[in-house]
C-alpha cells in the first residue's frame, strides 16, 4: 500500500517552478485539506488545548486550567505500564501472523499452480472483509469454554477445556490470533502481489547460474520484498494496537486482570469513555505522539536500509 | 469560555441564548395540565439493544402518548456503558428531558447533567400523593444530598441463583440454599467434588460489572466503600479487607473464578454451575437455558455469618433533566405514568425488574398472577425491606474511582496480590480523583 | 511500497509460473497443500459456522452437528421483525458506495497536485495528510459530534458520510500511482495544449484503473464494516447502519446468540457476494495495481 513517507520521491514529479505559490495545486488539494482540518486537525488542536484543563464538556460550565496534571494522572494509573507492555506483546505477536506467515504463504503458493494458488488466496482473504464486531462475536461463540466448538474439539482430543478468554495467561494470545486471522489474508496478497512484480528474468538468471530454490529466495525474492516486508511491519507496529481495539472492546473489557489491556485501550478505558474531556485529550495527545515519535524512527530506518527494485 | 473554535462559541450562545429565554420562565411554577402540544425526549439504554427491554419500553411510551395525546415523546437509546450521548447531546445545545439514569451517575447528573431535584419542580402535595404506596426503600435510592433527584426505575437486587438439580445430585438439600458465605463455600466444594459442574460464580468483578454488587458485600460485613458524607473512601478498611479476602479464599479454595459476565451467565443457564450471584435481572435469560434442563431456583444474597445482608441496588432511576416548565410537566407525567401501577406491572413482568409498589404484587389486576407463576422473583422482593442505595461516586472523576477500585479488587481476588496492600494503594490512588 | 507503473514483467510472469509448476510437484507439494488447506480451515470456518448456527432452530442453538440436523429460519424471522434489517442495509449500501465515490474523487485530485507540481509547504502538507492515520478515532469522535449536531444532521445517513470525504488510504496511494506515472505522457499531453484537468481525468485516470478498483474495493469494504461512529450516532434504527443491527443483539443481559448470528450473516452476505462476483479482480487488482 502507500507510503507514508516523503523521502526524496517528490522529485520525480515535474518540478516546475518550485518555490512558487501557484493556485492550482492547492485547489485540487482544497477539498482534501479542508475534510481533514475540519474532522481531524482542528479537533486534534482542540484537544491538545483541552489536555491541560479539567472540563466536562458542557458549555455552562467553566473549563479549569490544571496544567500537567492530566498528564500525571494518566502516567500514574496502576495499569499503565502493564498496558505498554501488552503493547509490545501484541505487536510480536501479531508480527508472525501479519509478516511471517503471509510471507511464507506468498512465496509458496507463487510456485503451485495458478487455479490453486487463486484459490487459497482467495480463501484467505475472506476474514478480512468480515466486520469486526461480526468477527468478535463469531469467535466468542467458537471459543466459549463450556459450549464453544474449538473447546469440544480440544476435549474430543482428550485435553482440558481452555478457558481462551478468561484466563489471564491466555486471553492476550487469544485476541492476537483473532487479530492475525482478520489480517492474515490482507498482508498475503501484498506480498504475493510484491512478489509477482519481481522480474522473472532475475530469477531465471540465477537458476541459469545454478542456484538453489531456497537461495533463490533468500538472495533474490526476500531482499525484492524487503520494502513490503517492511512496510507490513511498520503497519503492524503503528496500528496494531488500534486493530486488536475492537475485539478488546467486545470480547474481554481489557481484562481478565488487565491481561489484555494494551495503552491504546487503557487510554480509551480511563480516557475517553468517561466525561472528563481533559483525560480523554491528554490520551489523545500521548497516543498522537508516542506513535508519532515511532513512526518517524521507523520512516528513517526504513529511508536508510530499505533495497528497491530496479 | 474562551474556547478558541467557532464550534465551542457557538454551542456556547446557542446555550446562553436558550438560558436566557428559559430565565424568566425558570422561576415559574410547572402548569397544572398539559393544554399544547409539547415534544420530550426520554433518553433510555433498553432502547440500545434489540428485544424485551426495548419492546416494553416502546409499548409503555406509546400507551403514553395515547392517553397524552398533546405530548411526543422521543426516545432517543444510549449506551448505559457511558453517558457521552447524553454529554454530547448536552454540549450540541439538544433538548434532554427525561433520561433513564443509572444510579452510579446520579451524582455527575445532578451536577453536570442539570438532573432536578422533584422537591424542587413537582408541587409538594403532587408529589406525596404519587409517592404513596411506594416503598420507602425504593424511594431512598434516588435520593441525594437530601433531595429527590430520581424515581427507582428498572431496578434490581442481588439473587443467589443456584440449580437445583447439581444440588440434588451432590447430595445437598435444595431447599435449604446456602445463607451465608462459609456455606456457599461448602456447597461449592461439595458440588465440585460430586459433580461435573463448576461451584460458585458472580458477577462481582469484570468488565461491565460495576460497582453494585460490591457495594453490597462490603457493606454486610459492616464495611462501605464509601463515607456516609461522601468525601472519604473506605474500601480498604478492615471490614473491607475482611470481605474481599473472604472473596479470596474462595478463590483459593477453587470454588470461584474470574469470568466476564457472558461467560457465567451462560455457563449458569447451561447447568454448568451450582450457584450464580448475580442482578435479578438476568433472570430471563436463566429460565430460557434452564427450561427442560434443569431446575432453577433462586435465594438470597449470602451474609457474613450472623450479620445481617445489606444489598443495595443495580440499575437506573428516571431523572428530569429540562428546565421548561410546559416541557417539566410532559416529563413528569411521563414519569408518574412509568412508575405508576401499570408501569412497574410492565416492568416487572416484561423486562425483569422490580415494582417499588409493593402492593401490586398481590393485586390479581397488576403483579398477582404474573408472581404466582414465577416464583423466583420472591427473594428479590424480599430483600426489598433491606434494601440500601448504591452509592454514587461524587466528581468529575467518578468513573475513574469506580476502575481503579474495581481494578484493585479483581487483582486482590484473583491476581494473587497482597489484599490488604492492594486495597490500601489503590485507595490512595482514588482517594487522590475524588472532588 | 515503491510503486511501479504497470510494470512490464508482469506480462511474462503466467508464462513462467506454468512453466515451473510443471517442476514443484511431488511430496513437497502435498505437504504445502496440506499446510493451505489448513490455513484455509483457519480462515473459513468461523465464517462457515456464523451461516450454520443462524439456521439452527433455538432449543438446538449449542447443537455441534457441521450442519444444523433440523434448518429453522426462526432466526431470520426474529431479527428480521426486532430490527429493520432491510432498511439498515440499503442505507450500509448507500453509504458505503457514496463514500467510495467521494474518497476516489477528492482523492484523485489531492494525489493529482502532489504528482503534478511542486510547490512551497508540499511536504508538510504531505505529511499532515499521512499523519491523519496516528490520530486515534476517539479523540476526534465527540467534537465531530458537535460539529453534526450543529449543522442539524443527527440522525441522518448524510451525518455517516460527511466526516469521509477525504482518506489518507486514498490520496497517498493514489499519488504513489501517480508519481510513477511516465512524465514523458503528461508532458506530451501538455504540449498539445492540454489542461491540467484534462490531463488528469482523460490522461491519469484511465490509465489507474487497476489501482482505483483496488482501492474502491478497499474502501466499500471499510466503511460497510464501520462500527464506532455510526453507534455514536445511531438514534434510530431506520436511519442506521447495519453494524449497529448487529449490536443490538449483544445485550447486557447476554447474547441473543440465533439472532446475533442471523443478523451477522445478512450482514456479511453482501459483501461476500460482491468478493465471490469479483474475487479474480480484487486479486487482479491488487496484483497489478502496484500495492506492494
Amino acid at each position: 500500500m502507500a507510503e507514508l513517507t516523503l523521502s526524496s520521491r517528490g522529485a520525480t514529479a515535474p518540478a516546475r517552478r518550485s518555490g512558487v505559490w501557484r493556485v492550482s495545486p492547492w485547489l485540487y488539494l482544497a477539498p482534501a485539506i479542508l475534510t481533514l482540518v475540519v474532522w481531524i486537525y482542528w479537533p486534534l488542536v482542540d484537544a491538545l488545548r483541552l489536555s491541560f484543563y479539567q472540563w466536562n464538556m458542557l458549555p455552562t460550565s467553566p473549563q479549569l486550567f490544571v496544567g500537567w496534571e492530566n498528564y500525571q494522572r494518566i502516567f500514574a494509573l496502576p495499569k499503565f505500564w502493564q498496558a505498554l507492555r501488552n503493547t509490545g506483546i501484541y505487536v510480536l505477536g501479531l508480527l508472525p501472523l501479519s509478516v511471517l506467515i503471509p510471507l511464507a504463504i506468498a512465496i509458496y503458493t507463487h510456485d503451485l499452480p495458478a487455479r490453486w494458488r487463486n484459490i487459497y488466496r482467495a480463501i484467505i482473504f475472506v476474514p478480512m472483509i468480515i466486520a469486526p464486531v461480526v468477527a468478535a462475536a463469531v469467535w466468542r461463540w467458537l471459543l466459549d469454554p463450556g459450549y464453544g466448538m474449538v473447546n469440544l474439539m480440544i476435549e474430543w482430543f482428550g485435553f482440558d477445556p481452555v478457558k481462551f478468554l478468561a484466563d489471564p495467561k491466555v486471553a492476550i494470545w487469544t485476541i492476537i490470533a483473532i487479530t492475525g486471522w482478520k489480517l492474515i489474508g490482507f498482508s498475503t496478497l501484498i506480498l504475493s502481489a510484491a512478489n509477482a512484480n519481481i522480474n522473472p528474468s532475475l530469477i531465471e538468471a540465477a537458476r541459469m547460474d545454478g542456484a538453489s530454490k531456497w537461495e533463490i529466495i533468500r538472495d533474490i525474492r526476500l531482499p525484492l520484498l524487503s520494502s513490503s516486508v517492511l512496510f507490513l511491519v511498520m503497519m503492524t507496529i503503528l496500528l496494531g494496537a488500534q486493530w486488536s481495539f475492537t475485539y478488546i472492546n467486545v470480547l474481554t473489557g481489557g481484562g481478565p486482570l488487565g491481561a489484555t489491556t494494551n495503552i491504546y485501550y487503557l487510554l480509551w478505558d480511563f480516557g475517553f469513555s468517561t466525561m472528563s474531556v481533559g483525560w480523554g485529550s491528554a490520551s489523545a495527545v500521548i497516543l498522537f505522539l508516542g506513535f508519532g515519535a515511532i513512526a518517524f524512527v521507523l520512516f528513517r530506518l526504513i529511508d536508510r536500509y530499505s533495497f528497491h527494485d530496479n | 469560555m474562551t474556547g478558541p473554535f467557532k464550534m465551542n462559541r457557538k454551542t456556547f450562545l446557542v446555550s446562553a441564548l436558550a438560558l436566557l429565554a428559559a430565565g424568566p420562565a425558570f422561576a415559574q411554577a410547572i402548569p397544572a395540565t398539559i393544554d399544547q402540544p409539547v415534544t420530550i425526549t426520554f433518553y433510555n439504554y433498553n432502547l440500545g439493544s434489540a428485544g424485551i427491554g426495548a419492546e416494553a419500553t416502546r409499548k409503555l411510551i406509546n400507551e403514553f402518548m395515547a392517553a397524552n395525546p398533546n405530548v411526543t415523546v422521543e426516545g432517543v437509546p444510549y449506551s448505559s456503558a457511558d453517558a457521552s450521548r447524553i454529554q454530547a447531546d448536552l454540549a450540541a445545545g439538544l433538548p434532554v428531558d427525561l433520561v433513564q439514569t443509572v444510579f452510579s451517575d446520579l451524582d455527575f447528573a445532578v451536577t453536570n447533567f442539570g438532573a432536578q431535584a422533584l422537591e424542587d419542580i413537582i408541587p409538594a402535595e403532587e408529589l406525596t400523593a404519587h409517592f404513596a404506596g411506594m416503598h420507602p426503600n425504593g424511594l431512598k435510592l434516588g435520593v441525594l444530598n437530601g433531595k429527590t433527584y430520581g424515581l427507582a426505575y428498572t431496578f434490581s437486587t442481588p439473587v443467589l441463583f443456584y440449580n437445583a438439580d447439581l444440588f440434588r445430585a451432590a447430595g445437598l438439600d435444595p431447599d435449604q440454599p446456602p445463607k451465608t458465605w462459609a456455606a456457599v463455600k461448602e456447597a461449592a466444594l461439595t458440588i465440585e467434588e460430586k459433580t461435573d459442574a463448576e461451584g460458585f460464580a458472580a458477577g462481582i468483578t469484570g468488565p461491565s460489572a460495576g460497582d453494585w454488587l460490591f457495594q453490597g458485600v462490603i457493606r454486610s460485613n459492616g464495611g462501605e466503600v464509601i463515607s456516609r458524607d461522601r468525601t472519604t473512601l473506605k474500601f480498604a478498611e478492615p471490614e473491607a479487607v475482611e470481605a474481599v479476602a473472604m472473596l479470596r479464599d474462595l478463590y483459593d479454595a477453587g470454588v470461584y473464578d474470574s469470568l466476564d459476565i457472558a461467560a457465567a451467565m451462560e455457563g449458569m443457564a447451561a447447568g454448568n454451575f451450582g450457584m450464580y450471584l448475580q442482578t435479578s435481572a438476568v433472570q430471563g435469560v436463566l429460565v430460557a437455558g434452564a427450561e427442560n434442563n434443569f431446575e432453577l431456583r433462586a435465594s438470597t444474597m449470602p451474609s457474613f455469618g450472623d450479620k445481617p445482608v445489606r444489598p443495595n441496588n443495580s440499575g437506573s432511576a428516571l431523572t428530569i433533566h429540562t428546565t421548561d416548565p410546559l416541557k417539566q410537566r410532559a416529563a413528569w407525567e411521563l414519569m408518574k405514568f412509568l412508575t405508576s401501577e401499570h408501569g412497574y406491572t410492565i416492568i416487572t413482568s416484561e423486562i425483569g425488574y422490580l415494582p417499588l409498589r409493593p402492593a401490586i404484587v398481590d393485586d390479581p389486576q397488576y403483579l398477582g398472577d404474573w408472581i404466582k407463576a414465577h416464583p423466583l422473583v420472591q427473594p428479590n422482593l424480599e430483600q426489598l425491606d433491606v434494601l440500601e442505595p448504591w452509592d454514587p461516586m461524587p466528581g468529575p472523576n467518578y468513573r475513574q474511582i469506580v476502575k481503579t477500585m474495581m481494578d484493585s479488587v479483581e487483582m486482590a481476588v484473583f491476581g494473587g496480590a497482597d489484599v490488604q496492600a492492594t486495597l490500601a494503594d489503590a485507595q490512595a490512588n482514588a482517594q487522590a480523583l475524588m472532588p | 511500497m515503491t510503486t511501479e507503473a504497470v510494470p512490464q514483467p508482469l506480462s511474462a510472469a503466467p508464462a513462467r509460473l506454468r512453466k515451473k509448476t510443471a517442476a514443484g510437484t511431488g511430496l513437497n507439494s502435498a505437504a504445502g497443500h496440506l499446510v493451505m488447506v489448513l490455513m484455509s480451515i483457519f480462515c473459513l470456518f468461523p465464517v462457515y459456522w456464523m451461516v450454520a448456527t443462524s439456521f439452527r432452530p433455538t432449543n438446538a442453538i449449542f447443537e455441534t452437528s457441521l450442519w444444523p440436523t433440523t434448518m429453522s429460519l426462526d432466526n431470520y424471522v426474529y431479527a428480521l421483525n426486532a430490527i429493520p434489517i432491510v432498511q439498515m442495509l440499503v442505507n450500509t449500501l448507500v453509504v458505503s458506495v457514496v463514500v467510495t465515490v467521494i474518497q476516489l474523487f477528492t482523492g484523485l485530485l489531492a494525489a493529482y497536485a502532489f504528482a503534478r507540481w511542486r510547490f512551497p509547504l508540499d511536504k508538510l502538507v504531505y505529511t499532515g495528510v499521512a499523519l491523519t492515520w496516528l490520530v486515534p478515532f476517539q479523540v476526534v469522535m465527540i467534537p465531530n459530534y458537535l460539529l453534526v449536531a450543529q449543522m442539524g444532521l443527527l440522525d441522518s445517513v448524510v451525518a455517516l458520510i460527511l466526516p469521509h470525504f477525504a482518506s489518507a488510504l486514498a490520496i497517498l496511494l493514489l499519488a504513489q500511482s501517480m508519481r510513477s506515472f511516465p512524465k514523458e505522457v503528461i508532458e506530451a499531453a501538455r504540449m498539445d495544449g492540454a489542461r491540467s484537468w484534462r490531463i488528469l481525468w482523460e490522461i491519469m485516470t484511465p490509465n489507474l484503473r487497476g489501482t482505483i478498483a483496488s482501492l474502491a474495493i478497499l474502501i466499500f469494504i471499510s466503511t460497510w464494516n464501520e462500527y464506532f461512529w455510526p453507534l455514536l450516532l445511531s438514534r434510530t434504527p431506520e436511519n442506521s447502519v447495519i453494524q449497529i443491527g448487529i449490536q443490538m443483539f449483544m445485550t447486557a443481559e447476554g447474547n441473543q446468540w440465533g439472532p446475533l448470528m442471523a443478523a451477522s450473516t445478512m450482514a456479511s452476505l453482501p459483501i461476500l457476494l460482491i468478493y465471490v462476483i469479483l474475487q479474480r479482480q480484487v486479486i487482479q487488482s491488487f496484483m497489478k495495481s502496484g500495492i506492494r
